[in-house]
């Protein structure tokens, strides 16, 4: 055991696995910043009615006990994955970091099934944005009213102002790493640290823009450019996606988690929560959790649920009881419905110069120039996107010429050769939500025993035509770049929102803009399951500020004595 | 304070200091320099004699530890001298710490270009010349010295046309981004500004004995005080810019962004009166002497900044490559002496 600052030779076979059992036990949480150390931590009984359980501690869950429990509440965030020390946990191995994804059995269906358990969902203290490739943007002011502004799909019930508030806050944080003036969208703050040195892959885009006339930026992200607290800064890894192993990036187990610890929240880690308990009076009373070999009930006043787009709906679903026959907050038939992706195809091309995309964060240079036209001639759909450079690691990169272009054996190898010549654009667009993309429960059961989700999911014509525009445009400035060989990525989708959907009225939506659920006033739902529209930027930033927001309207509701 | 003259002050006495021998001596001098300006001339050689004994040193050693005013008993030619080597010093500075840093800095970009070799040769010739020159008390100038310096300036300004080339050719050219991590825009001038306190320490060694100092046709205190506050301007530019891509994460980044203007600010102020007055020179020589101490303490920031990155000093191979730049803060002790030595010669204009 070691309390070295930032150590790491030695430790990852020093370290007890934490699959094995929970390390968050005993008056003691792992301290994510020192190999083997620990941070106290105040503990709860099963029959303290806490003020809170929190269900799931990503962007939504984590931020918000951070919050509550900084506002004096008490605090069990339950995850049902893992607590890591990233120093001594984390290797620098595409196959063994698959440990932070959420691998468990779900069915997929639809026309355009979504391939489920890498990018899109995380099992860890921390949830998804462990291994998130901290892209940190705001939305477009106007995506906030959809319906009325731009004439499609919904209106959230947040007003962009408010919203612009806690994205500072969260930018605070998150310590978010941004250019001095960013191209897009009105006015913001200063980032607290200033942008990462490019790559050769993010110049790539910078030089297609320049030729092509569009706007292009250093991408604001959250891993530091500079020593922070015990953060050093990022040494350009490369392993964004796989876990950060030297804590530079600054994800929710990184920073709230360590600040709602220290404000007496309890994390429980290993704790898989499969039931929400309701009583007679039609509230929730506490929740069902796994935990070491055996079902237990934690006792709460308020029950969040931020479990993501997935297992958020799963776990209101799998609550159905005599009172609420089709799930818990299901008066309008909408858990589960509007299940929303963002679509993240890419173009690849070879470049003369050596690239070596696979050094730094991925995503260094940002073209959001599609996610502020409204109207061109060429653009044939509803809703927006943007690109930025990317920077697969050796067996993603080795999937995308098995997969997508299906090569294999010789060919196969030939091709592998020019992976340090290799760079590429990718996408995250905007797909519209539809009810029949939904979230159901399969009547196959976990290793819990619990009833697996069934994901259905099929693009419309316009995502059809988005997706095609966004090619298009990749590929053209991909060429203006200087690259030959150019191929196309058409298959891959990333972020997952909707299927708890936030609005003003209780028959076309779950919950209402402080997320608190209609049907049941101690019953919360707190991540990305409660986007109306996805927008066309990464929505890690956009879950913690409505978290943050959700904290102020708590506690707001609290100083009144509503309960 | 502010109508107490020298004169005043020579007639009374300086207070006393740990250096008796050598500052009785120069109340002497301060004597028969105002009553006999000029001096005899074998008195003069006195002087250049004693300077190179042990005795006379010591006030070199001990330069922060007195107040200028209390030295404004030295004798013009003694005075010329002493802010000769002082700048020989100062050139020194700059030239260490221009070798060690872009030694560090040409070696992370694999000296790709072979003019990176350049600056190295020629910082390190100007720290020969310096260490030659700081214990050269003769009169009169050194042509070898005079050409290495001369080259340093030329290599100063060659150096940042590169860097201006390498900052504007990059994509998004003229941005903050390449401001940040392209080539420092600001790091080549250290080296001209070596070479030009060394080509100004020939200068003045090369005044005659019986006329007052001067650089580039002015007085010298003044076009020491300008030339030096340009150059401390400068190179707190560069650490604000480096500092400000840091996000000023460590409160003590903001010193040297503070003090060293103030300082310069103090000393152009200084330069601009006849006669300024005791506490501004007080105020002046005390930011200097702090503009110096932070160059030496900006090296333990940075070594400690070193420590931060990933893996500390265990890794430092990559840390030191990558983190802030140990050498780069001494450039501020150099150009903080070149200003106490132009304060030194203010003095000898009162």
């Amino acid at each position: 055991m070691s309390d070295s600052r930032t150590g790491y030779e030695g430790y990852v076979t020093a370290a007890a696995d934490p699959f094995d059992r929970p390390r968050a036990i005993g008056g003691r949480a792992p301290d994510v910043f020192r190999p083997g150390a620990w941070v106290p931590m105040r503990q709860y009984a099963d029959t303290d009615e806490v003020d809170f359980a929190i269900v799931g501690t990503g962007a939504g869950g984590g931020t918000l006990a951070c919050r509550l429990a900084e506002q004096g509440f008490s605090v069990v965030a339950l995850d049902a994955g893992p607590f890591w020390r990233p120093l001594e946990d984390f290797a620098s191995d595409e196959t063994e970091q698959t440990k932070v994804f959420w691998m468990d059995d779900r069915l997929i269906d639809g026309d355009n099934p979504i391939k489920m358990g890498v990018n899109n969902s995380g099992k860890s203290v921390g949830g998804s944005t462990v291994h998130f490739q901290m892209v940190s943007l705001r939305f477009r002011p106007e995506w906030f009213s959809s319906r009325s502004q731009l004439g499609y799909a919904e209106d959230w019930p947040l007003d962009w102002r408010e919203m612009w508030h806690y994205y500072d806050e969260v930018e605070d944080a998150l310590a978010v790493a941004g250019p001095l003036h960013y191209p897009w969208g009105p006015k913001r703050k200063r980032y607290p640290y200033r942008p990462h040195e490019l790559n050769a892959a993010a110049l790539v885009l910078a030089r297609g823009a320049e030729a092509m006339g569009t706007a292009w930026a250093a991408c604001p992200l959250a891993t530091v450019s500079a020593p922070r607290g015990l953060s050093p800064p990022c040494v350009h890894r490369g392993f964004c996606r796989i876990g950060c192993s030297t804590n530079a990036k600054q994800s929710v187990l990184t920073v709230w988690i360590p600040r709602a610890l220290a404000a007496g929240a309890e994390i429980r880690d290993l704790a898989m929560v499969g039931r929400i308990e309701t009583n007679d009076a039609r509230r929730v009373t506490g929740v069902h959790y796994h935990r070491e070999g055996q079902w237990r009930f934690q006792k709460a006043r308020n029950v969040v649920v931020a479990g993501y787009a997935i297992e958020t709906p799963r776990l209101l679903l799998l609550s159905e009881s005599s009172r609420f026959p089709d799930g818990l907050a299901n008066s309008s038939g909408l858990v589960g419905k509007y299940l929303m992706t963002q679509c993240n195809q890419s173009v690849w091309g070879l470049m003369d110069e050596e690239i070596r995309c696979y050094k730094g964060p991925p995503s260094l240079s940002i073209n959001e120039h599609w996610n502020y036209v409204d109207r061109h001639p060429t653009k044939d759909f509803d809703g927006y996107y943007l690109f930025y450079s990317q920077g697969p690691l050796p067996l993603e990169w080795l999937a995308v010429q098995t997969g997508a272009r299906g090569l294999w054996g010789e060919a196969l190898r030939t091709e592998m050769e020019k992976y340090n010549h290799q760079a590429g654009l990718r996408m995250v667009g905007e797909l519209l939500p539809y009810e029949n993309n939904r979230v159901t429960l399969a009547d196959e059961t976990d290793q819990y025993g619990l009833r697996i989700p069934r994901i259905t999911y099929t693009y419309s014509e316009n995502d059809k035509r988005l997706i095609r525009h966004g090619m298009d445009q990749m590929e053209q400035h991909l060429r203006a770049a200087g690259a030959t060989d150019i191929f196309r990525q058409e298959d891959d989708t990333n972020h997952l929102n909707g299927t708890a959907r936030m609005g003003d009225n209780p028959t076309t939506s779950v919950v209402n803009a402080d997320c608190r659920c209609w049907d049941i006033p101690n019953l919360w739902i707190c991540d990305g399951s409660v986007f109306p529209t996805v927008g066309g930027v990464n929505p890690s930033e956009t879950i913690q500020a409505i978290a943050c927001r959700t904290a102020d309207r708590i506690r707001r509701m609290a100083a009144r004595g509503e309960s | 304070m502010g109508s107490r003259s020298p004169h005043v002050m020579a007639a009374t006495g300086p207070p006393s200091t740990p250096y008796g021998a050598g500052i009785g001596r120069r109340r002497g001098w301060w004597a028969c320099a105002h009553h006999d300006e000029g001096g005899p001339v074998h008195r003069l050689r006195q002087i250049g004699h004693d300077e190179e004994g042990p005795v006379r040193r010591l006030p070199q050693i001990g330069y922060f530890a007195s107040s200028p005013v209390r030295r404004a008993a030295t004798p013009d030619r003694d005075r010329t001298m002493s802010a000769a080597r002082r700048l020989n010093q100062a050139a020194g500075l700059l030239a260490a710490s221009v070798l060690a840093d872009s030694g560090v800095e040409h070696y992370r970009g694999c000296f790709e270009n072979p003019a990176m070799y350049l600056p190295l040769a020629s910082s390190a010739l100007s720290l020969a010349a310096s260490l030659h020159g700081t214990a050269d008390a003769r009169g009169g100038g050194h042509r070898l010295r005079d050409a290495i310096y001369a080259l340093a300036g030329l290599t100063g300004v060659a150096g940042t046309g590169f860097h201006l080339y390498n900052i504007g050719k990059r994509e998004g050219g003229w941005s903050w981004i390449n401001l940040f991590y392209a080539a420092p825009v600001g790091a080549p001038m250290a080296l001209s500004l070596s070479g030009l306190m060394g080509f100004l320490s020939e200068r003045l060694r090369r005044t005659p004995s019986n006329r007052p100092p001067r650089l580039l046709g002015f007085p010298a205190g003044r076009t020491l005080a300008a030339l030096t506050g340009a150059g401390l301007a400068g190179t707190t530019g560069e650490a604000g810019l480096l500092h400000f891509r840091g996000a000023f994460q460590n409160p003590a980044m903001v010193l040297p962004v503070t003090v060293p203007p103030i300082a310069a600010a103090l000393l152009e102020a200084t330069a601009a009166q006849d006669a300024p007055s005791p506490g501004l020179r007080r105020a002046t020589g005390g930011l200097l002497r702090l503009t110096a101490l932070l160059g030496f303490a900006g090296v333990g920031f940075h070594i400690y900044g070193v420590s931060r990155g990933m893996g500390g000093w265990r890794n430092w191979s990559q840390n030191v490559l990558n983190g802030p730049p140990i050498p780069a803060p001494p450039g501020f002790t150099g150009l903080a002496l070149a200003g106490l030595a132009a304060l030194w010669l203010l003095e000898g204009k009162q």
